[in-house]
């Protein structure tokens, strides 16, 4: 539209809900990390995060069951939950939970869907930046984007390909003070486990068993 | 020195006359905003768009962009700034993304969150509704979002504040970096603020963007740019660059017309004579247009300085013209008699036919084109009678000086000699134009948009930062009238459940209402009635929990918090007043104005690919009271449509009046068609130009084609005149000339203007004037008595 007096008509942008409230998106996104994918072994040795990334990197989609368990400091029991995730690259992942009840989380690209029963709604994935970089977290690593991961953690790589260990610590000082840390167990291009450690203590544990075999390279 | 001009009564009248004209046009209220250039909306769709141009809050918001450095620095920058601007008083609200603001917001929120939550219903309260409620809490438990609600936890296991914060949420937020709104594309942080003026209000508007530039000096060193947009933003660099582009005009005018001026009578005080038509037209243009509109429009004084080259015309005329028809014979002062017996009566039917093209724009709906016609008509009048009663006074005998007129009368008398002989090659290419604008597709596809004088770059930058903003592209909204804000609001709820459905169907992405953030009174007693008593409640929250992760042991603030909210008043608008939330309200909701209705907004979020028409739009929301789907390009475009379709019907009825006044003067039907010919000749090439220079042509290229018909008629009956009384020396054709080319170098000068509105009118009269005279010359002048240039000689020797 090159007509001004439009200019003076569209809707001016909401203000942003409270942080807090956008959070609910990061909650369902930081339970789902994780993918167990097939790929082709790669020799044992000191491992660089290039060389994991890249082995990452060849693995195109992939099919997968999850269980996770959640520690919470108001509660005395463990919440558990289970379903099944599923990643297409370069940008679709999904994660459906099926029990205690049926939930799904679906990203594809910069827009977010959640649905919840007959439920739901579609955000932007970076206008909520703790969702953003825990979308990151899970999708950089099964797609091997070191640029995404670096953008939004300082990385620490340890161990071999055989058993891996990727440890994320959030960049920014305000996702800091509710993200301590996100820690990637990972065995080959296969997620074994993504660990959340809140900065209120509170921590989740989200083990990952492969499925479908990925249509690697 | 002779006194006796002391004595004149004509000369009182008109001192008297211009210090009234004077005082007027001192206490005049001058705008220079868009809005004197919207009709009287003729349709409802077209009335909520302008009741938004007007005092929409759409109108108050400002966008700013803070452009350059690292992101730590803009977030930085922009958290300073927005706490500059809040403190400053000059804004409702100011909005960057950080959410510190919505603290005190939430905690309101909160105590009302049974009133406003969606979820809220009688099915909410039930065993399985409590389940269903504590188990969406459950899941959220042991992430982020988790460690936010747990503060709240026992006071709000169902959730009702996520699902609050769900519904006001709109789905294409901007983006966040560091805290705040960050660009997605470019390194620049985001801010809206929201003025406390109204829109319209240009100086406090313009106090606005000041309070911000001043602001951010503290930021530009920090290697930061400011960048501002909004409406408001545009109408004020808008009237800065009217005013910029009115005085310039003026001047240049001004100064164009001594230098011509002086050529022609090589006297300064001629010069001083003949610019008091010019002035005594302008002011009582001012004046008239003062008393009759209340304001008067930037374009309408920009447009104004036209005036001065047609009404030195007048004085042109009688400067050179008043002359004894015998010097010998006649004694001193007695030329303007002769000028009143012989000239007069031509002027007097020039003015009358010019006026007539002008009456037509008086009586436009559009404040505009009205305003243009009034001052048209009180100037030109103005200008006639100052020549005809003041100058007379002055100036009894015309003027002393020649300047260059002898050389420039005779080089027109041998133009005006030639020129018949070119009368049938111009005749077939005036047919050839005419055939060739038949098959062309019509020029008229002007937009709304041709007035505006906004630049193109400063309309980008405004379509980069609502990008940015993700601000729902105004193409499609759904307005909804009701008598007061309850049913307004009711209104909105039931729209809202129709727009539902497509939101489930992915047909919507989402839309904005102010139900959203206010439901109605009818609907927060609704919620108020499914809230249970405390000892129900606990006995179904019991039943709810029993087996689940949260105890109901814990659940007494919920069932106490629940038990105070039973019996609030239900919420209204000015109860939100001073929250965030208010800000957003009045931009969807807007009280009625001086008894009118009030008026709902819901703004569309379209997929990317909209499989969504206006059509199936009407269809869903069929039936519901005093809904309307706008599509406001088309509503503007329609709006254009109407107003170009009055103004050729105005233009239609003023030439009528013109050719009827013609007709009445010249009492012959083979002399009008003789004078015609040249005029409807002018306006046929004119348009053909137009077109094949690719000119999309609007309402100000139609009164310009009008200004041409009623300057050229001018000519037309002055080469009638020269043909039926052969008379014509050197002087009377140098007037003719002079007159023409005031008029050709006002209007060229109009044609340079920066608003497209004043430059539209100039490009078509510049030529078109020239054209008239010289096709008048072609087609009327005396063709067969050669001889004319060799009389001419003679008389004026």
């Amino acid at each position: 539209m090159t007509d001004p007096l439009p200019r003076i008509l569209p809707s001016r942008p909401e203000p942003a809900a409270p942080a807090c409230w956008r959070r609910r998106l990061l909650a369902a996104v930081g339970l789902a990390a994780g993918l167990a994918l097939c790929a082709p072994a790669l020799a044992a040795g000191e491992l660089s995060l290039a060389q994991l990334m890249q082995a990452l990197a060849q693995v195109k989609s992939g099919e997968a069951r999850f269980v996770e368990k959640r520690r919470v400091g108001e509660l005395q029991t463990t919440l558990e939950s289970s379903g099944r995730l599923s990643f297409q690259a370069p940008d679709v992942f999904v994660r459906e939970t099926l029990k205690p009840r049926q939930e799904r989380l679906a990203v594809t690209g910069n827009h977010v869907t959640m649905s919840q029963g007959s439920r739901s709604r579609t955000l932007a994935l970076d206008s909520a930046p703790e969702a953003e970089a825990i979308v990151e977290a899970v999708r950089g690593t099964l797609t091997g984007n070191a640029a995404a991961l670096q953008r939004h953690f300082i990385p620490g790589l340890s161990g071999t390909l055989e058993r891996w260990t990727l440890e994320l610590e959030p960049r920014e000082p305000r996702l800091r003070g509710q993200v301590a840390r996100v820690t990637v167990l990972g065995q080959q291009a296969q997620l074994r486990e993504v660990r959340i450690l809140l900065a209120d203590g509170d921590s989740s544990v989200m083990q990952i068993e492969t499925l479908a075999p990925g249509t690697g390279r | 020195m002779n006194r006796r001009w002391l004595r004149q009564p004509a000369l009182w009248a008109w001192l008297a006359l211009m210090l009234l004209a004077l005082g007027l046009a001192w206490r005049a209220s001058y705008v220079a905003d868009l809005s004197a250039f919207l009709p009287r909306a003729p349709s409802g769709e077209q009335r909520v768009l302008l009741e938004q141009l007007k005092r929409g809050g759409t109108a108050r918001v400002m966008l700013i962009g803070l452009r350059g450095a690292d992101a730590t620095t803009r977030a930085e920058a922009s958290r300073t700034l927005a706490a500059g601007l809040r403190a400053s008083g000059h804004f409702d609200a100011v909005h960057n993304g950080d959410h510190t603001a919505w603290q005190q917001a939430g905690r309101f929120l909160l105590d009302h969150r049974y009133l406003l939550s969606p979820a809220v219903d009688a099915e909410r309260f039930t065993v399985n509704g409590l389940r269903d409620g504590l188990a969406d809490t459950a899941s959220l438990l042991g992430t982020p979002a988790g460690s936010m609600i747990k503060p709240l936890l026992w006071r709000d296991p169902t959730g009702e504040t996520v699902r609050m914060a769900e519904a006001m949420m709109p789905a294409s937020a901007p983006r966040i970096e560091a805290g705040v709104w960050m660009s997605r594309q470019q390194p620049r942080a985001l801010l809206v603020a929201t003025t406390r003026a109204e829109g319209a209000d240009l100086d406090a508007q313009a106090a606005a963007v000041a309070e911000v530039r001043r602001a951010f000096v503290p930021l530009a060193g920090r290697g930061l740019q400011l960048e501002l947009s909004g409406p408001g933003v545009m109408s004020v660099e808008a009237r800065g660059q009217i005013q910029a582009e009115v005085e310039r005009l003026a001047t240049i005018d001004t100064v164009a017309m001594v230098a011509l001026l002086l050529l022609a009578f090589g006297s300064l005080a001629a010069v001083g004579i003949a610019l008091l038509p010019v002035a005594s037209g302008v002011l009582a243009g001012i004046a008239a247009v003062s008393l009759g509109f209340g304001e008067v429009h930037g374009i309408t004084l920009g447009f104004g300085t036209t005036l001065i080259g047609e009404a030195v015309d007048y004085a042109i005329y009688y400067l050179i013209q008043a002359r004894p028809a015998d010097p010998a014979a006649a004694p001193a002062g007695q030329g303007h008699l002769h000028w009143r017996h012989h000239s007069w009566p031509t002027v007097r039917l020039g003015l009358w036919t010019s006026m007539a093209g002008f009456a037509a724009l008086a009586f436009s709906g559009f404040a505009g084109l009205a305003q243009l016609g009034v001052f048209s008509l009180a100037g030109l009048a103005a200008a006639a009678l100052t020549t005809r009663h003041l100058l007379p006074c002055l100036a009894p005998d015309g003027a002393a000086g020649l300047g260059l007129r002898r050389p420039l009368g005779r080089a027109v008398a041998r133009a005006a000699a030639a020129l018949p002989r070119w009368r049938w090659p111009l005749a077939a290419l005036t047919v050839a134009a005419l055939a060739w604008l038949a098959l062309q597709p019509s020029a008229w596809r002007g937009t709304l948009a041709s007035l505006s004088p906004v630049a193109p770059a400063a309309l980008q930058l405004d379509a980069s930062l609502r990008a940015d903003l993700g601000a729902s592209e105004a193409g499609t909204l759904i307005a909804i009238e009701a008598p007061d804000e309850a049913t307004a609001l009711e209104r909105a709820e039931q729209a809202g459940r129709r727009l539902d459905a497509l939101v489930a169907d992915g047909r919507l992405l989402g839309y904005e209402s102010p139900a959203k953030l206010l439901p109605s009174p009818a609907t927060q007693r609704a919620r108020q009635r499914a809230l249970p008593n405390a000892d129900t409640l606990r006995a179904r929250l019991a039943e709810a929990a029993e087996g689940g992760p949260l105890p109901a042991a814990r659940m007494q603030p919920f069932i106490d918090d629940v038990q105070a909210q039973r019996r609030l008043p239900p919420l209204t608008r000015a109860s939100l007043a001073g929250t965030p939330l208010d800000s957003a309200l009045q931009a969807q909701l807007l009280p009625g104005h001086a008894g009118g209705p009030w008026t709902v907004l819901l703004h569309l979020q379209l997929p990317p690919q909209p499989t969504l028409d206006g059509t199936s739009l009407r269809a869903a929301l069929a039936g519901l009271p005093d809904t309307r789907v706008v599509q406001i390009q088309a509503e503007l475009d329609g709006l254009y449509r109407h107003y170009l379709r009055e103004a050729q019907w105005q233009a239609g009825l003023g030439a009528l009046a013109v050719l009827l006044l013609l007709g009445a003067h010249l009492r012959s039907l083979r002399r009008l068609l003789a004078v015609t010919l040249p005029l409807a000749a002018s306006v046929a090439l004119l348009l053909a130009g137009l077109t094949a220079a690719g000119v999309p042509l609007g309402v100000l290229h139609l009164v310009g084609l009008l200004l041409v018909v009623a300057v050229g008629s001018n000519y037309a009956l002055f080469f009638d005149h020269l043909r039926h009384t052969g008379e014509a020396d050197a002087e009377t054709l140098a007037s003719l000339m002079m007159a023409n080319l005031t008029t050709v170098v006002s209007f060229g000068v109009l044609a340079t203007a920066g608003v497209p509105a004043l430059a539209g009118i100039g490009l078509v009269v510049a030529p078109g004037a020239l054209l008239a005279l010289v096709l008048a010359a072609a087609f009327i002048a005396p063709s067969r008595e050669v001889p004319a240039a060799a009389r001419v000689g003679q008389s004026a020797r």
